[in-house]
């Protein structure tokens, strides 16, 4: 029966093979439009929060009490050892690091720049987040007497300096009392993270200690998580067992950035919805006018003792196939283009140096999510639906067998 | 028992002298680092008391500051500024890398920020940075003698690893009579010359010599219009300073 | 002739064109709208970031700009002021003169920008005089009376009416200090403005500062806004070489290149709901012209030519074009005209917006009959664009093939 049903439907398809193709066409293409900008828009949006997370915050990080408002060497995380123990032995986390910051100035025989020294350790940075794919000039290492300095790539602009130029570092210390060291440039970083770009100077945790006499105590402690809806549960804990402590997510520490996750989530809701309405729209036009068509030849089939809701599977099997074909070629094609820009990353500097300033990346790798794909399937479908409605509303009151005696 | 002590003393010398020797140069590093031990000798003293005119020019200013300094060795120097009427009483201290300021019209002592040592100095080309630590040139750089004149030795500065200073060299002429510097220029690291200090007018204080005159000239092209010139109207050295000027209290009570 | 046919034919298949004209015409609406938006929130953007402190048009001297120190002022205030005061396109103007200062409430030295600025006419230059939270606005015989950001006050620890000292140079680099009192607290929205600004009436700064006829910069606000750029190259012909006059454009580059790049993201959205619509006016066409196809065939038998209905089928289409653009550009206009006076408001959007320097949250549509009728334009030739597919498939059958077709 069903078999029936649907080769009727198929048949009656390929009888109007070129209206049937334009429809497939514009299903594929607008899903393939979808697809592409869904991918790429959460790509760029993504790439902002990870580098974010990479850079600086985690997905959480803790701060001694009161630091956050008045940053000062006073103000730090102490009880070191507790944190330690607790984030080693939890299996929700998957990295953290220990930074010691320190606001401060960079100075060349030239120019002079305030600047945020970070004291680091760079194998574990580099295992947390992978800082070391930021590197844009240099290496990634402080030298072999860890007198190398890594610092933002607008920093180094500013300051005119390059791979192997010398840099002042001074700061307040512990007594605030001036202190000062000379480091060399070592590495430069681009991390998209425009505070960061600007402002940070990384250098050795040992180093940093000795600048701003320090034995004990670390500023932030930034905490990555396997999986990112562990965030508020983790969160929580770590309040609970440290109160003293500032503990922060990383969408409060960079709330911009929650908003242009969720605005890019709205903003695809409102995208997909109207090219679906449009689609929806061709489907309907096509269905409806072949339904017109056809009265004649469906007023014979109920002549002949077809049932009505036989007619209107067939109808229905037309605009499912239409749409699922459409769907299928347009996931196809979608996927394909994601899968290849998620592998080469789609370049956007031929529109200039915007991004640098806004702390983009100009290259933007694709995302894929399988939502994508299931909302589609339910928009097209859905569409396919609704499309035949009207149809079958307009070939019931135009009673077929009535016209079959038309013309 | 003494023997062998005494034996091994004699082997480790031995050892001393024989890394020594292989270290090239020694004969002129040793007689550059006596000059410049010399000149800061001469230019410092165990203390110092000095009453200076600082004159700024710009393109299109100039201004003219009285002051009188206290200072102990490198590290601790008080100053007051006499002249103009408007700036009298206002005192710095600065103690090692540390430096406050006290402004009689506001009544306030307020330490200056790690963000404003490189700042210009009263508007001078000289940066509170080179107020702080312009002192320790003995520790801070490496020398090597370049060249010697009848008159002058050449002295090149290098600042070694540890040395928190911008500049890449320090290229100082000395004069072999006074032991004084004549002229220090400071370059970056790419060797282009950024300024350029000179030393003239020697006149005798007390037993020793002084330059009484000392020039400024900014090289950077943007800066190229400037000038800061330096009289020493009066010094006494060496003589017992107070230890009471050294102290965050004496920069309201020395500002009378 | 062909003209009245044409009119028949779309009147006699009433449903279907309308379909098509309604299609057509909610597209056009769509991207009138869709323009109005992208241009009046960047227009609003950049307004309100302009207008909040920067100001459209700024004078200093020459140097300034790359090297803002006091070897670069306009040191002649009263001169420019003339100037200014002769100009037409000019709406108001002021002078303020920024400088670097420490500021001290206890031990704690804050550095920030301490600036003299010409209080009643800095009302119409900036919003500096609405942004006020706490106290009263600066008048312009106030004496050491502070009108100081909101952040900065915060950091300083102090309320209206506290005392503050600042530390810094004058204009002819000599010490300038002084006990201010804090008059009224400001809040613009901008982080790190509020937390680094505090003013001074320019009649008691200049003295305290010895800037007496200085200024860092004279803020000119144009009669048409709009015409920034060219009324900054205006006056700087007028004022003389030793002086820079630059728009927005010049002294806020960053945010226009952001708007730029916000505008690529619009139109690459835009271009993708386009290539749809362009598939479905395209189908619509095609069936139009298909259920047609015995008709057309007729027409070949009786002797009209391929050219005589390509002709036909086209004017067609483009007559039910132009309606439904006239139709969608009228819908989309109303809309971005209501909007334009009544503002779409993004409550709780106001931290991405500060990213980009602005503090605005609602945000107007722009209304401008030109750009409308730009955007109908390109609907027209879309929509006539996708019909030609469909009708040159549909000419390009024979005349009994055509009448046979199902």
């Amino acid at each position: 029966m069903f078999r029936l049903t649907g080769k009727i439907a198929w048949v009656s398809l390929a009888r109007r093979r070129t209206r049937s193709v334009l429809v497939v066409l514009m299903i594929a293409v607008s899903l393939w439009g979808l697809l592409f900008m869904e991918g790429i828009y959460d790509g760029m949006v993504e790439q902002m929060i990870n580098n974010a997370i990479r850079s600086d915050s985690g997905h959480i990080s803790l701060f001694g009490g009161g630091y956050r408002l008045d940053p000062d060497l006073s103000r730090q995380v102490v009880d070191v050892a507790a944190v330690d123990d607790f984030l080693a032995q939890d299996s929700r986390v998957l990295s953290y690091v220990k930074r010691l910051k320190q606001d401060g100035l960079v100075a060349t025989a030239h120019y002079s720049r305030g600047a945020a020294i970070f004291g680091v350790d760079l194998e574990v940075e580099e295992r947390h987040g992978r800082l070391a794919g930021y590197l844009y000039q240099g290496e990634f290492s402080f030298g072999r007497r860890a007198r190398g300095a890594i610092i933002g790539f607008k920093l180094a602009d500013k300051l005119q300096v390059r791979i192997g130029s010398k840099i002042i570092l001074s700061a307040q210390d512990r007594h605030s009392d001036v202190s000062a060291a000379p480091l060399k440039v070592t590495g430069i970083l681009k991390t998209n993270n425009m505070a960061f770009d600007e402002n940070a100077v990384f250098i050795a945790d040992k180093k940093a200690r000795q600048l701003l006499a320090m034995d004990e105590g670390v500023s932030q402690v930034a905490v990555i998580l396997h999986d990112e809806a562990q965030i508020p549960g983790l969160q929580q804990e770590l309040r609970r067992r440290f109160p003293h402590l500032e503990i922060l997510r990383w969408d409060e520490l960079y709330p911009a950035l929650m908003q242009s996750r969720v605005m890019m989530e709205g903003f695809n809701l409102v995208t997909s919805l109207l090219i679906f309405c449009v689609a929806a729209l061709g489907v309907f036009g096509v269905m409806l006018v072949s339904v017109l068509e056809r009265l004649r030849e469906f007023g014979i089939m109920l002549a002949i003792g077809t049932r009505f809701s036989q007619i209107r599977n067939i109808i229905f099997a037309e605009s499912f196939f239409l749409g699922f074909i459409g769907f299928g070629l347009g996931a196809l094609i979608g996927w394909g283009t994601l899968y290849y820009f998620m592998i080469y990353g789609l370049d956007l500097s031929m529109f200039g140096d915007a991004f640098d300033e806004f702390g983009m990346d100009a290259v933007t790798y694709a995302i894929i999510r399988p939502s994508y794909f299931v909302t589609a399937l339910v928009a097209v479908t859905m569409a396919t639906f609704l499309s035949v409605l009207v149809p079958l509303w307009v070939l019931k009151k135009a009673k077929p067998i009535e016209a079959i005696n038309k013309n | 028992m003494l023997f062998k002590k005494l034996l091994i003393k004699l082997a480790l010398f031995g050892l001393v002298w024989a890394v020594v020797s292989v270290l090239p140069l020694s004969a002129f590093v040793d007689s550059a680092d006596e000059i410049i031990k010399k000149v800061e000798y001469n230019l410092n003293g165990k203390t110092a008391v000095v009453e200076l005119t600082m004159v700024v020019k710009t393109k299109r200013t100039e201004r003219t500051m009285k002051m009188e300094s206290y200072s102990i060795g490198n590290n601790k120097s008080f100053i007051k500024i006499l002249y103009p009427g408007k700036d009298k009483g206002i005192t710095f201290l600065k103690v090692d890398n540390s430096m406050w300021q006290y402004v009689p019209r506001i009544e306030k002592t307020i330490k200056i920020p790690a963000s404003m040592m490189l700042q210009s100095w009263m508007g001078s080309d000289f940066s509170n940075d080179d107020l702080v630590k312009e002192s320790s040139i003995s520790e801070d750089y490496t020398k090597k003698l370049l060249e010697e004149t009848d008159e002058e030795y050449r002295v090149e500065l290098l600042p070694t690893e540890d040395a928190a200073v911008v500049w890449g060299k320090i290229i100082m002429a000395v004069s072999k009579m006074y032991y004084l510097p004549t002229t220090v220029q400071y370059f970056d690291e790419d060797d282009m010359l950024i300024r350029e200090l000179a030393y003239t007018d020697i006149k005798p204080f007390g037993d020793r010599f002084y330059p009484t005159r000392w020039l400024m000239l900014p090289k950077e092209p943007q800066k190229a219009a400037n000038k800061t010139i330096i009289e020493i109207s009066n010094a006494v050295f060496d003589a017992e300073v107070d230890e009471s000027y050294f102290t965050k209290r004496a920069l309201k009570r020395y500002s009378k | 002739m062909l003209f009245k046919l044409a009119l028949r034919n779309i009147t006699a298949h009433k449903k279907r064109s309308s379909v098509t004209a309604l299609l057509t015409a909610i597209m056009t609406a769509l991207l009138v709208f869709s323009s109005a938006w992208i241009d009046g929130s960047h227009d609003t953007m950049i307004q309100s970031a302009v207008e909040i402190y920067p100001g459209y048009l700024q004078i200093t001297g020459k140097e300034f700009r790359a090297n803002p120190s006091y070897d670069h002022l306009i040191f002649d205030a009263a001169a420019i002021e003339q100037e200014l005061a002769q100009n037409n396109d000019i709406a108001s103007f002021g002078a303020r003169f920024e400088s670097f200062v420490l500021f001290s409430a206890d031990e704690k030295a804050v550095g920030g920008m301490l600036t003299g600025i010409e209080p009643e006419k800095e009302v119409h230059l900036s919003r500096l005089s609405s942004s006020l939270k706490k106290g009263e606005y600066l008048s312009a015989d106030d004496t050491n009376q502070v009108y100081i950001g909101h952040e900065l006050a915060k950091r300083l620890k102090l309320g209206v009416g506290d005392e503050v000292a600042f530390v810094g140079s004058g204009a002819d680099y000599s010490f300038a200090a002084d006990n201010l009192k804090v008059k009224g607290i400001f809040q613009t929205g901008l982080f790190d403005f509020d937390a680094n600004s505090a003013f001074l009436a320019k009649g008691y700064f200049d003295r305290i500062m010895v800037a007496e006829n200085y200024a860092t910069h004279f803020i000119v606000l144009p009669k048409r806004p709009q015409q920034a750029e060219e009324l900054a190259a205006a006056i700087a012909d007028n004022i003389g070489p030793q002086y820079q006059s630059a728009s927005w454009n010049q002294t806020m580059a960053g945010l226009v290149k952001a708007m730029k790049l916000d505008s690529i993201f619009s139109y690459i959205t835009l271009g993708i709901i386009f290539i749809v619509i362009f598939f479905v006016i395209m189908i619509y066409t095609f069936l139009a012209v298909f259920a047609r196809i015995r008709e057309i065939g007729i027409l070949r038998a009786i002797g009209t030519t391929p050219k005589q209905i390509l002709a036909l089928l086209l004017l067609e289409s483009s007559l039910l074009a132009l309606i439904s653009v006239v139709i969608g550009g009228l819908i989309g206009g109303a809309f971005a005209y209501y909007f334009h006076h009544n503002p779409i408001v993004f409550a709780g959007m106001e931290e991405q917006f500060k990213q980009y320097g602005l503090a605005a949250s609602a945000m107007p549509t722009a209304f401008m009959p030109l750009v409308i009728l730009r955007d109908m334009v390109v609907m027209f030739g879309l929509s006539v664009l996708s019909t030609l597919y469909p009708i040159l498939k549909v000419n390009g059958f024979r005349p009994v093939e055509a009448i046979h077709h199902v």
